[in-house]
């Protein structure tokens, strides 16, 4: 896969940065150098000071599960993966302030706990997304790594 | 109680419960609309003042569409919110102007089709950049997903038990039951429940709110003139409104704690404190169970229930017709309909005026009734005048 076809079609202009990174193999977040802040989602100004001036700050990736969902239904047959799959809700150590929405992986359901170690994949997986293809970023359990 | 600015809810009326309805949006919101004058014992050429939604009325039912439909001269024309938090909210400006004399009878209604329309309330949400950029792809597309989340950290933090969500699920059917005429006529007991099919986890069927077609309407003006209409005037005794500073966008994933329902404290204390009363004069609460969890809530956030403790207070009773705080006496979202709370305020007002029936709340005299589009929260207090 080509780095271009990595992740849908930017909605907003600001949004875009994730993706360029992502193909990259790296997870990056809006940054505010003068707050010394992350935000998310990407908004035009730094919600804490007002600045246009929004670095992307690249983060290890290491996560920890805030939440999780298991779905069952599939609710819109052009999006999100076969059913069941799991959806988490991902904190950041290096990143407070961010809680980003994803896949997880190669995991039993049964070992799943609020606060576990999770690491990325940047695997593309094939699924519809708006630009066909799937995001290639999911993650798994960082225990065994 | 005799304030001049004290405005009443003099007519109200609803269509059928249903899932899909053969009539079409406006025609189900026109019907409510007369059924609400009629009941009030007004004509259209009498209304001269509308509040409606911001997004979803606008697009779908408008208030020019109503208005020359039925023939109503406007001189007053607001909008609140979106959705559930605008349908309770809605008296806050009604009451603003009919107060300053620019209007002396408004309309408020609300219909909703997301029984037939294809994408139902999955694709409302479409309307935000972000959400379809970086949460759709994973397939986290639907409320009961949102929810699901929010539940299991609940579970984590408060230790809410899948019985406890199964209490308050079978307690609305109960209600929607002694009620009758609800979209589901089933009984669900907790059996039941533990066997019904499962959503999102840990959110099964019973768990999640119906989808329906179908509309109400209710119709406000001022106290002393309720008084010489034909039935019985319910006061609007106090109204709340809140936000917080979050997009849509962020609201389901980032900021809060995932456990609290945005405003709704804020909202709940401006509408008990105009009121001038506590938490232990409210006979019934009416609140937006779009979910078994966000009415749970809910409950704790405008203040019914220590944090942390409404999973045992539902599992008590607490909620049930004849307990301490019945709540969503028919049936609610979760078995009676799910038109976005406008019949909320409907029940509110049956229960108020004593004809509520096989689920009439005993001694109702103050009920309150409040709704949610989040970051968006409304509460409207209401009594028996």
């Amino acid at each position: 896969m080509s780095e271009a076809s990595v992740g849908p079609v930017s909605y907003q202009k600001e949004f875009a940065p994730f993706w360029r990174e992502l193909a990259k193999h790296h997870l990056s977040f809006p940054y505010c150098a003068s707050c010394d802040k992350f935000h998310w989602y990407p908004l035009k100004r730094c919600p804490f000071c007002l600045t246009e001036a929004i670095e992307w700050a690249r983060i290890s990736g290491d996560a920890q599960l805030y939440s999780w969902t298991i779905v069952h239904h599939r609710f819109d047959p052009d999006s999100g993966p076969d059913v069941p799959y799991i959806i988490a809700l991902l904190e950041f150590p290096d990143a407070p302030g961010i809680r980003l929405v994803s896949n997880l992986l190669e995991v039993d359901a049964a070992e799943l706990e609020v606060g576990m170690a999770l690491v990325p994949s940047f695997k593309p997986r094939p699924g519809p997304t708006e630009a066909g293809t799937h995001p290639g970023l999911s993650f798994r359990p960082a225990i065994g790594r | 109680m005799t304030d001049p600015a004290s405005i009443a809810i003099v007519g109200i009326g609803e269509t059928p419960p249903a899932r899909r309805s053969d009539k079409d949006v406006r025609t189900l919101t026109i019907d409510a609309v007369l059924a609400a004058l009629d009941d009030a014992g007004l004509r259209p050429c009498d209304v001269d003042g509308i509040v409606t939604d911001t997004v979803v009325m606008p697009t779908s039912v408008p208030r020019d569409y109503v208005a020359g439909q039925l023939g109503i001269s406007l001189r007053y024309d607001a909008a609140v919110s979106y959705g559930g938090a605008s349908i309770v909210a809605a008296p806050m400006l009604a009451a603003q102007a009919i107060a300053s004399g620019r209007a002396s009878t408004v309309l408020v209604y609300f219909g909703i089709d997301w029984g037939t329309r294809a994408s139902g309330p999955y694709g409302f949400h479409d309307i935000y950049p972000a959400k379809l950029e970086y949460e759709k792809p994973y397939g986290f597309n639907a409320q009961p997903i949102y929810f699901g989340l929010w539940a299991r950290r609940y579970m984590h933090e408060y230790g809410l038990t899948p019985r406890q969500l199964g209490s308050l699920c079978v307690t609305q059917r109960e209600h929607a039951l002694l009620k009758g005429g609800g979209q589901i006529p089933k009984p669900l007991s907790l059996d039941d429940y533990a066997n019904a099919p499962m959503i999102s986890e840990p959110l099964r069927v019973p768990d999640c709110c119906l989808i329906s077609d179908g509309a109400g309407a209710y119709v406000m003006t001022s106290l002393e003139r309720a008084k010489d209409l034909a039935r019985p005037p319910v006061q609007v005794i106090g109204t709340g409104f809140a936000s917080v500073p979050t997009t849509g966008d962020a609201v389901f994933t980032q900021g809060s704690d995932l456990m609290t329902i945005p405003g709704a404290d804020r909202a709940a204390a401006q509408a008990l404190g105009e009121a001038g009363i506590t938490h232990r004069d409210v006979d019934f609460l009416e609140t937006y169970d779009c979910f078994s969890i966000s009415c749970l809530l809910q409950i704790e956030d405008m203040g019914f229930c220590p944090k942390g403790e409404v999973g045992a207070f539902v599992e008590e009773g607490h909620t049930r017709i004849g307990g301490t705080l019945p709540v969503n006496t028919h049936g609610g979202l979760l078995s009676y309909s799910y038109r976005l709370g406008i019949e909320h305020v409907t029940e509110a007002v049956r229960q108020l005026r004593g004809e509520a029936g096989g689920n009439q709340v005993a001694a109702a005299e103050v009920g309150v009734v409040s709704g949610l589009s989040i970051p968006d929260y409304g509460v409207l207090a209401l009594a028996k005048h």
